[in-house]
């Protein structure tokens, strides 16, 4: 699990940390994952969560047009330029 | 213990409480605010969700409530509050919603007139102005393009934000601090005037003695204790934490309203694969809305973010999530949201929320006209194919309250104001019934559901309050 996803789901409400961990702990593991299929919501939450990090990655985000680096560029240029808060 | 001296302690530095502290600093009085949480540098904000989710978001937004179904609250913490996160979409309360506090609530002197000037002022003071189509994005394009096909009403969203440039990442930290959320507005101004703001102080009790308030007692970051003496207090913690601090202090719980009344806008939105590249994390994510449906209390607002965002959202699973994402420049997202009837509670349980809330039958009901005319909506702008947030196999009209996957921004009504003191919590003045010196200025205070985003709302209130307690006319 990346850093980020552990962060994430460390700063949730207790009770569902450890449900948290567990469904991506499942949906990682190929018999977890048969598992999950057999509960189509718990499934779906899983799924999400793993693909939500997934998707941070910045080469995969920029194969679909997204740049998290540019954008944070931008604005910190656009806020110095303009003496923005 | 350290002991500060003030005319107004404010308790949190949201929507409510940044605001009265600004104009009662500017207005000559000694403030002290009081934020819980911390001050949030723009320069460490990365555009990244799963990172900024579990730093500017309160218990990392996945504060769930107790009912059936569970609903997934999101709030803010830190200077700014949920301004911070939220989308930045500004509607004054519909003249209909004020009717009704004046007839059933009693609030006489919550008229339109008497609000209007409140309303400017805030306005002025966020830039608040209508989206451009330049800016709206794709997104906006595509229910534009559904709701004319229909000839349904719609329209630009009105914002308060200033040389944005579409940034896309609204509820996970504006990188380029267009959005104008209280942090950065309302906070400054009041430190400006002198006010003293302190970040890391969790307010745990308001004192009061012989009947009025006298000041707060709270615990710093560092474990050290602080004691603000003010002979009033403005309790703006927000609608779920507001009632705990009120009921921990033993305060506001006569009417037996305290805590009750919670309604949330309970929201949902849907996917549509389009055939044109839709980009939705390009240009603001909230720009548009439809509201033809308002009456029947369903209101459609945009709602977008990048890949990691829409991974999580996406109602689907396994190869269609994947194929579903191989596509997300195509993808579209709109929401909706529901001026809920149901009526939730706020509790604490083990220092922390316990949040209960059933869906009524008759928010289902309004659920599933809502996600009927959804899918409608998209098709009529060309999607190829809508992923409505329901099981599969399960159509709107047949949706059940377990069936729906729900979201709610807008908690409101845990103290709400109503003319007569055992039927609310605090009067039209904002004043916590039978203790004087006592207010409270934010959510929790608006006794119904508005059908609207309420930060404007919510913001006007607490500058008629900060001007009834300077005891002069808001300036028009």
């Amino acid at each position: 699990m990346s850093d980020a996803l552990a962060r994430f789901i460390a700063s949730g409400p207790w009770p569902q940390r450890a449900g948290l961990s567990l469904l991506v702990a499942l949906a990682r593991r190929p018999r977890g994952a048969r598992l999950l299929a057999l509960f189509p919501a718990a499934e779906q939450l899983a799924g999400g969560l793993v693909a939500m990090e997934r998707f941070e990655e910045p080469a995969l985000a920029g194969a679909l047009g997204w740049d998290a680096e540019a954008v944070v560029a931008r604005g910190r240029e656009l806020r110095r330029r303009e003496g923005r808060p | 213990m350290r002991a500060i001296g003030a005319d107004v302690c404010v308790v949190g530095a949201g929507a409510g409480g940044a605001v009265a502290a600004a104009e009662l600093a500017e207005g000559g009085a000694e403030v002290v605010v009081l934020e819980q949480g911390p001050w949030h540098d723009p320069d460490t904000f990365t555009a990244r969700p799963v990172e900024m989710m579990a730093r500017l978001y309160r218990e990392g937004g996945q504060a769930l409530t107790v009912g059936a179904p569970p609903i997934l609250l999101p709030l803010g913490r830190g200077l700014g509050g949920t301004t911070l996160v939220n989308s930045g979409t500004c509607f004054r309360t519909p003249s209909r919603v004020l009717e009704r506090w004046r007839g059933e609530y009693g609030l006489e002197e919550l008229t339109p007139e008497a609000l209007d000037p409140c309303f400017a002022r805030v306005e002025e003071a966020l830039s608040v102005a209508e989206v451009t189509p330049e800016l709206a994005g794709g997104n906006a394009a595509v229910a534009r393009r559904g709701a004319r096909a229909l000839g349904w009403s719609h329209g630009y969203l009105r914002r308060n934000a200033r040389g944005c440039v579409g940034s896309g990442v609204c509820a996970f930290g504006c990188p380029t601090s267009a959005k104008q959320h209280v942090g950065i507005t309302y906070v400054p101004r009041a430190r400006a005037a002198g006010a003293r703001i302190l970040t890391g102080a969790d307010v745990r009790k308001v004192l009061v003695d012989g009947g009025r308030a006298s000041g707060v007692r709270a615990r710093s970051d560092d474990g050290s204790s602080l004691e603000v003496r003010a002979p009033t207090v403005i309790v703006a913690a927000g609608t779920i934490h507001s009632p705990l601090l009120l009921r921990a202090s033993r305060l506001g719980g006569e009417s037996g309203q305290l805590g009750r009344n919670l309604s949330l806008h309970p929201a949902t939105a849907a996917f549509a694969r389009m055939e044109e590249i839709v980009d939705m994390a390009r240009g603001v994510p909230q720009s548009f809305y439809v509201d033809e449906f308002a009456a029947e209390g369903v209101m459609f607002e945009g709602v977008a973010g990048p890949p990691s965002y829409a991974a999580m959202s996406l109602p689907l699973s396994g190869e269609r999530h994947a194929q579903a994402m191989a596509d997300y420049r195509r993808l579209a997202q709109f929401g909706l949201m529901v001026s809920d009837s149901s009526r939730g509670s706020v509790h604490a349980l083990g220092g922390r929320p316990l949040i209960r809330y059933d869906l009524a039958e008759e928010d289902v009901r309004r659920f599933r006209l809502g996600l009927a005319r959804m899918r409608e909506l998209l098709l009529a702008a060309g999607a190829r194919e809508v992923y409505l947030p329901l099981p599969s196999g399960v159509e709107p009209e047949l949706a059940r309250g377990r069936d729906l996957k729900l979201m709610a921004f807008h908690p409101l009504g845990s103290a709400r104001a109503h003319a007569r003191a055992g039927h609310g919590v605090v009067d039209g003045r904002l004043q916590v019934h039978g203790v004087s010196g006592l207010h409270v200025a934010d959510g929790s205070v608006v006794p119904s559901s508005l059908g609207v985003n309420p930060q404007l709302t919510i913001m006007a209130l607490a500058t008629r309050l900060a001007y009834d307690l300077l005891e002069r006319p808001c300036p028009s």
